[in-house]
């Protein structure tokens, strides 16, 4: 079955989802190579989901194709669907039910029996720390314990690719570092990830490489690093008097350490070599002129400035 | 695949026993009613067990009065109490026992009762009243049966009474001479052959026997546990309507559903699975009910063993299509709790779960006939208390099976997993 694999585990062109009116994806395409974990960085709404509902069969796109480990999604659907691992963003788990009662199940859907099924199920629990609570109803556990179960509900079955759609919503700082190390050791053992988030910090940790997406497009895609590289050293916005935009604006484009900068009403938008140093010359040059700043802010060079800089929202908006 | 389903079988199944709510809905809910309904209609329905009370106020200055109330007490149905802790009952004490609500129900015979009744024929009629003094909440139910019993009484012994002095008075206006020996026996033939016998003395001439129609095989008489397990019975299998329903809507909320759609099973299989295990609840609820009933109120249950669970089947089959239809239709659990109040007591009224179909108006049978529950309730009383077989009940299999697949067909339908 899996010799069909090529190099991309998923391979999408130009998909589109439409609900009504509203385009919830549009024209989206991408591809995820085997072994690598791949993020799909936006805000709430910008069509994640839609996504990887998509790859995770449960939606048929309106246009475009999508093959995964070689075979095709529309036509094929029920030879991929062993092959991925689906954990949704709600934590679709029996809660009055242990945790072990819970893999059994999803074990038993996926044609595990017997002895293979329980050195499985402990497998599991292991790898997400739960082994000590295997017996206890899932109802009693805390947020993220419960999001490490359904983590290893998706894990099973031992699939080839694992889509987790916002694996650490809601879940205390201590349980998302436990994901997180859960998610690497996957990874070091050569699982393909598709991961979808609009933390920023767990793409970049997380991530080999990410597409930023947002109103059913994809923005950008490359390494975390080769994206933060779009905003050079920092991204400064400056607010003057109006009057004074004009003027202000070639000499500080002439300045050592600015690589680009560009106005909006009062507003200027300033690229840095290095933010600090241009920080500084930018004061030194409005000082000079008399000019009085009205306001400052330096976006440091990190993903959530990255998607500022793309969309002019936020992540969190 | 059969796999597959028996995982969603066994899963729900652990579910369903690990909520106690879910546990009492199902098997003690109709189980309760049974017992509480049983035993507060038992009194109307049995001979001997819990004789319902009657005040009696005995004013009458003669004997006929005290010889009804003698009667009344010999009937096992009632019990009638002339005194209350120690003291002979008045009428005001009467009415206070009811109005307290220590007693239901009293009868006041008159001073004049035997005087009236020993009235000579001939002179102006003299009349006087039996006052049942009645708590207006009573049900009528109680009062009814006890009021017609009554009134029996007082006219067997207005007929008594009076008779012999009637015949007295016409022997006198039309033949006067007529030797007095002649007379009495001549009444005596009279009175017993007018009364078929029913006076005493010599065997009736017509005489009361229940009995039921042809090839009913009527091993007891019902009594209130016989005439309510079926009925309630069919009530409590129709919840597995709210529990099958709440389920599907647990799993669409929890996203059970949407994971298990990314797996390798087919929808089929799924509603297949989630089906499988409330029918199997079903089954054992209606096996604890029959078989609780038979062990602590001993129920009959009739003469055919594989009848009975033929018709059980289809009745699990029912309710689980409901289930189905129920589960495909709602979006909420405020549309689900709504929907399945009103359909199933609804549905359960007017298929007689309740009360027998037999009272209602003609329009309101024909209605019944669109509910499971009356061709349930139909299969189940013939074999239970008609003494029925299988051959008997097919055409009411046939129709709990026919309702089962259309609801069913139609739930499979409209089912959404998302």
């Amino acid at each position: 079955m899996e010799k069909r694999t090529p190099n991309s585990v998923i391979k999408a062109e130009g998909l589109v989802k439409r609900y009504g009116d509203r385009v919830a994806l549009n024209g989206v395409s991408c591809s995820v190579r085997e072994g690598e974990i791949f993020g799909l960085l936006g805000p709430n709404g910008a069509g994640k989901t839609t996504l990887i509902s998509i790859l995770a069969t449960l939606l048929p796109p309106d246009e475009g194709q999508v093959l995964i480990c070689g075979y095709d999604l529309r036509r094929e659907a029920d030879r991929i669907r062993p092959l991925i691992g689906f954990v949704p963003q709600e934590l679709a788990l029996y809660p009055t039910l242990s945790a072990w009662d819970n893999l059994a199940f999803f074990g038993r859907i996926y044609g595990l029996r017997g002895t293979a099924l329980k050195e499985r199920i402990a497998a599991v629990l292991d790898l997400v720390g739960l082994r000590d609570r295997a017996g206890d109803a899932v109802r009693t556990f805390s947020g993220g314990m419960k999001r490490r179960l359904n983590i290893a509900a998706g894990l099973i079955h031992r699939p080839r690719l694992l889509l987790l759609d916002e694996p650490t919503v809601g879940v205390d700082p201590q349980s998302r570092n436990f994901i997180f190390e859960h998610i690497e050791r996957l990874r070091s053992e050569g699982m393909t990830i598709l991961y979808t988030t609009h933390y920023m910090e767990e793409a970049e940790r997380l991530c080999g490489r990410v597409a930023i997406m947002d109103e059913g497009r994809i923005l950008a895609l490359d390494t975390p690093r080769g994206l933060i590289g779009l905003l050079g050293g920092g991204v400064i916005h400056m607010e003057v008097a109006a009057e004074h935009v004009e003027d202000l604006l070639p000499a500080v484009r002439a300045l050592p350490h600015v690589q680009a900068a560009s106005s909006r009403d009062r507003r200027l938008r300033i690229e840095t070599r290095a933010a600090c140093p241009a920080l500084l010359e930018l004061i030194e040059l409005c000082n000079a002129r008399d000019i009085p700043i009205l306001s400052l802010e330096v976006l440091e060079p990190n993903l959530e400035s990255v998607f500022l800089h793309l969309t002019g929202k936020r992540l969190r908006d | 695949m059969l796999n597959q389903i028996l995982a969603f079988t066994w899963k729900d199944l652990k579910v369903f026993f690990k909520d106690p709510g879910a546990v009492a809905l199902i098997f003690l809910q109709p189980f309760m009613f049974i017992v509480v309904m049983s035993y507060a209609l038992g009194g109307l329905f049995e001979r001997g067990k819990d004789p319902i009370p009657i005040l009696v106020v005995n004013q009458d200055e003669g004997t006929r009065a005290t010889a009804i109330i003698r009667q009344l007490d010999e009937m096992e149905a009632f019990r009638v109490e002339t005194a209350w802790e120690g003291h002979p009952l008045t009428r005001e004490r009467a009415e206070k026992l009811i109005i307290e609500g220590k007693r239901s129900l009293a009868l006041v015979f008159p001073p004049d009762f035997s005087e009236v009744l020993e009235q000579l024929p001939g002179a102006a009629p003299r009349r006087t009243r039996v006052l049942a003094i009645v708590d207006p909440a009573t049900s009528s139910q109680f009062v009814e049966p006890v009021l017609g019993t009554l009134q029996g009484l007082i006219e067997r012994s207005t007929y008594t009474a009076m008779m012999p002095r009637g015949l007295d008075y016409l022997f006198t206006q039309l033949v006067p001479q007529i030797p007095l020996e002649q007379r009495e026996a001549f009444k005596a033939r009279a009175q017993e052959a007018m009364s078929g016998g029913l006076l005493g003395g010599e065997e009736p001439v017509i005489t009361l026997e229940r009995t039921a129609p042809p090839g009913m095989r009527v091993e007891k008489l019902p009594n209130a546990f016989q005439q309510n397990v079926p009925g309630y019975t069919i009530y409590g299998v129709f919840w597995i309507v709210s529990l099958l329903t709440a389920s599907v809507l647990q799993e669409k909320r929890e996203g059970t559903f949407r994971r298990l759609l990314a797996a390798p099973l087919s929808r089929a299989v799924m509603l297949a699975g989630k089906l499988l295990p409330y029918y199997l609840i079903n089954l054992i609820q209606i096996a604890i009910m029959l078989g609780a009933s038979r062990w602590l109120f001993g129920l009959s249950l009739g003469r055919s063993p594989f009848a009975l669970v033929t018709v059980s089947l289809a009745v699990a089959a029912a309710a689980t299509g409901l289930g189905v239809l129920v589960a495909a239709l709602v979006r909420t659990e405020a549309q689900a709790g709504g929907l399945t109040v009103l359909l199933l007591l609804t549905m359960s009224a007017l298929g007689g779960c309740f009360v027998p179909r037999f009272i209602m108006p003609d329009w309101l049978r024909t209605l019944g006939l669109l509910t499971p529950h009356a061709w349930a309730l139909d299969a189940y009383q013939d074999l239970l208390v008609r003494g029925y077989g299988l051959r008997e009940v097919w055409p009411k299999v046939g129709a709990l099976t026919a309702f089962a697949a259309a609801f069913f067909g139609l739930g499979v339908w409209r089912f959404r997993f998302d």
